[in-house]
């Protein structure tokens, strides 16, 4: 079983509770969602000494435990005081041990790694269609640098990535893309537990890019970050030939090489998400804010539950798309965080917090965009024109 | 006898499908508590949200003779809420009971539900500048309820304020073993309000707390409160002796009463047993008042020969008792064992049996000791970190023999607990105090149906 490569720190649970929190469900969306304590991390430690124990053992019953869990690292925020457990990677490790024991994982869960399978991303695109954002916009074949936009914001946000690629540019970026050769990342296959089928994609991915040249990847999405930057080299036991950075540090980089002039005034309140999977999984939590910080007539109001305490959008652990309804129900709660703060506009820097936020929205039944850093950027600098920040603007895709 | 899938159906009438449970993975997470107690599974977890589920849970248990057990937040460590009988068992978890209820600030009196977090709480009132000042050092997800039913008392419960209940609770309600509600204090009277506790006959409110739940289910507690300090002055300092530290206690409590600090904790290491460290956490609602009372502490340090040290570490430690105290399980996870309460002047006893039991004839020495001074006695106890599941037995054995001696002598055990707790020792002492209690039990809970096997073993009832 994978979970006994987590043995010591299955052990070192001391059952304090820091990981639940002040409130019964004000961390932990698992814990909102499914109330018990086994859905949050002083529960699934007992369940995993439990199976590690003979006392338990894996069922289809469990899955929503395991599989519901948004792996937004909320609790081994606060475990850091007390035992340093990781749960995501136990999570993720009980979530292999399902697929291996071949019990059944949510269908959902399942379906989406047959689309990845057969069509090389999560939305069964053709290779054109996927690619079809980046249309008008001049890359540079042989440039060393890649920018890799990953599924959902090659399919869902065309205007948003568009509008990221263009910003770069203009602030001198050479940039590289794989077009239609772009295959997804591989993160829905460790959310599902198919470490196989991940090992293969790292491999194919990174052979790719050694081909290509490349030595830098620039990607707008958390979890293509972390998947080439921290997945890569566990799965294949190798440091990776490339450096690997995500937009949030791009665009802080613009800002404070001034490699763009912000003549436009945004004159709007907006608060920022701090995305999970950059934030409290990589402690990325400063450069939007200094982005933000710096553009005319942008006042940011942070949410009550902001940075290391950020409540996630519940987009994440692949909940999404095996309990939509428990992603929704989070949504419309980290939306509720937004509504408080009274600002205008909601930004953030993850096209999957900002779909998922985007459907917050609706469940809240509010009219509210859900804005990239990158496009207020674009805004400031006179890229794009302002009215993408309008609450009756509908983009293109 | 009932089977499960039967108990499942009734608890389901009462609270519907989804707040009940009777699956493996979802009981086993209620099985231990923070201590060594060994795992112990309830058949059925419940999260009750009114007085009128529990009522009613309670009384169908009574029916079918299934003993109910309440847990908070889970965070204690006396085997105080685990199922202590073979067979099927309710758990409450009464997570979805944590609301504030309401913050009198006219009568400055607070009414909140159980599960309500001492942090939740705190947040509450500091937005409207009041404070409770959670005596115990749980973290984040300890609860008022838990709290209160156990009489728990820790590093801020010091010379101002005394345990929780000592005067802070005002009024509770409780739900008795037979279903019953029951209001206590002002609260009792129909027509009156919750702002007073004792104003009715007996105090029955103190029946409840430290109780552990055995005579009845707390559903909403009635605090007082006060204004919040935003001035804090913390110090640490290091004395040469635990005669001088025991010195320094009646200093403190005499000068000035109950009022002077809110925590005074000692720690002795046991890598340096002759250095008795110190953190402070001086009361006060003005500076002027605050700066007094730090001179005065200075100088009576300074006289019985001790050190001031950096008063970050007290920072660090008091700014988290609510937030979570750092590196808790860095080491192994924790058991306290050779606790209780005892008068300020026989310190001593407890620091021997720690010395010369512990460190010296055991050669134990991953056990540290440390206590605070309350008004007129210690809350003390040993501390360690240990490796479960290699070191398990033998800590608990040795505990069990430190227990013996350390209750053999002037030490009131704290928190009682079950089979893995203090409640052997309780019971080996037939005294009228205990004999009285298990009159109560009987008389309110005669088919032991609540907390069964908590504080007073099965045989005994
Ligand atoms: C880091 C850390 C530090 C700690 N420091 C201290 C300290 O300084 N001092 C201290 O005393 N303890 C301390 N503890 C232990 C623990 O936090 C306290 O015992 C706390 O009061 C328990 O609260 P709880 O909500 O978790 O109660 P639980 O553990 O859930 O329950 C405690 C007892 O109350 C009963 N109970 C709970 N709710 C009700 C109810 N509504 N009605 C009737 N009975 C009920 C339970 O059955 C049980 O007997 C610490 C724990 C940790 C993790
Ligand atoms: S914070 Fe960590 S050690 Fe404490 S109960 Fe949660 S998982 Fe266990
Ligand atoms: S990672 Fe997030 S969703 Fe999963 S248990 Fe922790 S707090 Fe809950």
């Amino acid at each position: 079983m994978r979970i006994e490569e987590y043995k010591d720190m299955i052990y070192a649970c001391g059952r304090c509770n820091l990981c639940h929190g002040t409130d019964f469900d004000e961390r932990c969306p698992e814990l909102f969602t499914q109330y018990w304590e086994s859905s949050t991390l002083r529960g699934r430690i007992a369940i995993a000494r439990g199976i590690l124990e003979g006392k338990l053992d894996y069922s289809e019953q469990m899955a929503e435990r395991i599989f519901g869990c948004f792996m937004c690292g909320r609790c081994q925020e606060e475990c850091k005081k007390a035992a340093d457990i990781s749960t995501v990677e136990i999570t993720k490790a009980m979530r292999a041990d399902f697929v291996d024991r071949g019990i059944k994982i949510p269908e959902a869960g399942s379906k989406m790694v047959d689309t990845v399978l057969e069509s090389g991303n999560i939305f069964a695109d053709s290779p054109a269609v996927h690619a079809k954002w980046a249309e008008d916009l001049e890359f540079k074949r042989d440039a060393k640098t890649l920018f890799y936009p990953g599924c959902l914001a090659s399919h869902r946000f065309k205007e948003k990535t568009r509008i990221l690629v263009e910003t770069m540019q203009a602030a001198g970026y050479e940039l590289n893309f794989l077009g239609d050769k772009q295959r997804c990342c591989g993160t829905p296959y460790w959310i599902t537990g198919r470490v196989s089928a991940a090992k293969d994609t790292a491999k194919t991915f990174v052979n790719m890019l050694v081909e290509m040249g490349i030595d830098e990847v620039i990607t707008p999405c958390p979890s293509c970050f972390r998947a080439l930057d921290e997945e890569y080299p566990k799965l294949l036991g190798t440091e990776m030939p490339f450096r690997v950075r995500h937009t949030s540090e791009i665009l802080r980089d613009i800002v404070e090489k001034k490699k763009l002039k912000f003549r436009v005034s945004i004159d709007k309140k907006v608060t920022y998400h701090d995305p999970c999977e950059i934030g409290r999984l990589r402690e990325i939590y400063d450069p939007a804010r200094k982005v933000l910080g710096a553009l005319p007539g942008v006042e940011l109001i942070e949410m009550k539950r902001n940075r290391e305490e950020a409540f996630c959008c519940g987009g994440g652990g692949g909940v999404k798309i095996m309990y939509e309804d428990h992603s929704n129900k989070v949504a419309k709660e980290r939306i509720g965080d937004f509504i408080e703060t009274n600002a205008d506009l909601l930004t953030t820097i993850c096209p999957a917090c900002e779909m998922n936020l985007t459907h917050g929205t609706y469940a809240a039944n509010i009219e509210a965009r859900v804005i990239d850093v990158a496009e207020l950027v674009a805004v400031a600098a006179g890229i794009v024109d302002k009215e993408i920040l309008e609450t009756d603007y509908f983009p293109d895709d | 006898m009932v089977d499960v899938g039967e108990i499942t159906t009734l608890l389901t009438d009462i609270v519907g499908p989804d707040r009940v449970t009777d699956r493996d993975f979802d009981l086993i997470p209620y099985s231990r508590d923070l201590s060594p107690a060994k795992q112990k599974l309830p058949s059925h977890v419940v999260m009750p949200e009114t007085r009128e589920e529990i009522q009613s849970i309670l009384q169908i248990a009574n029916d079918i003779d299934v003993p109910v057990y309440v847990r908070g937040g889970g965070t204690s460590h006396w085997d105080a809420f685990l199922p202590q009988v073979a067979g099927p068992s309710i758990m409450l978890d009464l997570g979805r009971m944590n609301k504030v209820l309401d913050i009198n600030e006219r009568d400055l009196v607070v009414t909140v539900q159980p599960n309500c977090t001492w942090a939740k709480l705190d947040h509450a009132l500091r937005n409207r500048g009041l404070t409770y000042l959670c005596s115990e050092a749980g973290g984040p997800a300890m609860t008022v309820g838990g709290s209160v039913m156990k009489a728990g008392g820790g590093p801020h419960s010091t010379a101002k304020f005394g345990f929780h209940g000592n005067q802070d609770v005002i009024t509770l309600e409780m739900v008795l073993p037979n279903g019953d509600i029951v209001e206590t204090g002002s609260a009792a009277w129909p027509s009156a309000g919750k702002f007073e506790r004792q104003c009715l006959g007996p105090d029955l409110a103190g029946m409840f707390i430290g109780a552990e739940g055995i005579l009845g289910i707390c559903t909403e507690l009635t605090l007082r409160i006060r204004p919040a300090v935003d001035i804090s002055e913390r110090m640490t300092a290091i004395l040469p002796k635990l005669d001088d530290v025991i010195e320094f206690g009646h200093f403190i409590n005499r000068h000035v009463g109950d009022e002077f600090l809110q925590g005074i904790y000692l720690w002795v290491d046991p890598t340096a047993p002759d250095v008795f460290f110190l953190m402070m956490d001086i009361f006060g609602y003005e500076d002027k008042i605050i700066a007094h009372r730090k001179k005065l502490i200075v100088d009576k340090i300074k006289e019985l020969g001790g050190e001031i040290g950096d008063r970050a570490p007290a920072d660090d430690y008091y700014g988290r008792i609510l937030t979570g105290l750092t590196d808790l399980f860095k080491a192994g996870v924790w058991h306290f064992f050779g606790s209780g309460s005892l008068r300020i002047d026989d310190i001593p006893f407890l620091y021997k049996v720690w010395k010369e039991e512990v460190i010296e004839k055991r050669g134990y020495t991953k056990a540290g000791f440390g206590g605070q001074v309350l008004p007129r006695r210690w809350l003390a106890f040993m501390v360690t970190n240990y490796k479960e599941p290699e070191e398990w037995n033998e800590l608990v054995k040795m505990c069990d023999e430190i227990d013996e001696i350390v209750l053999n002598g002037p030490v009131v055990p704290y928190g009682i607990g079950g089979r893995d707790g203090l409640r052997q020792f309780v019971a080996a002492r037939d005294t009228g105090y205990y004999r009285l209690l298990k009159t109560l039990k009987r008389t309110l809970d005669p088919k032991n149906i609540l907390q069964r096997g908590i504080f007073i073993p099965e045989e005994e009832f």
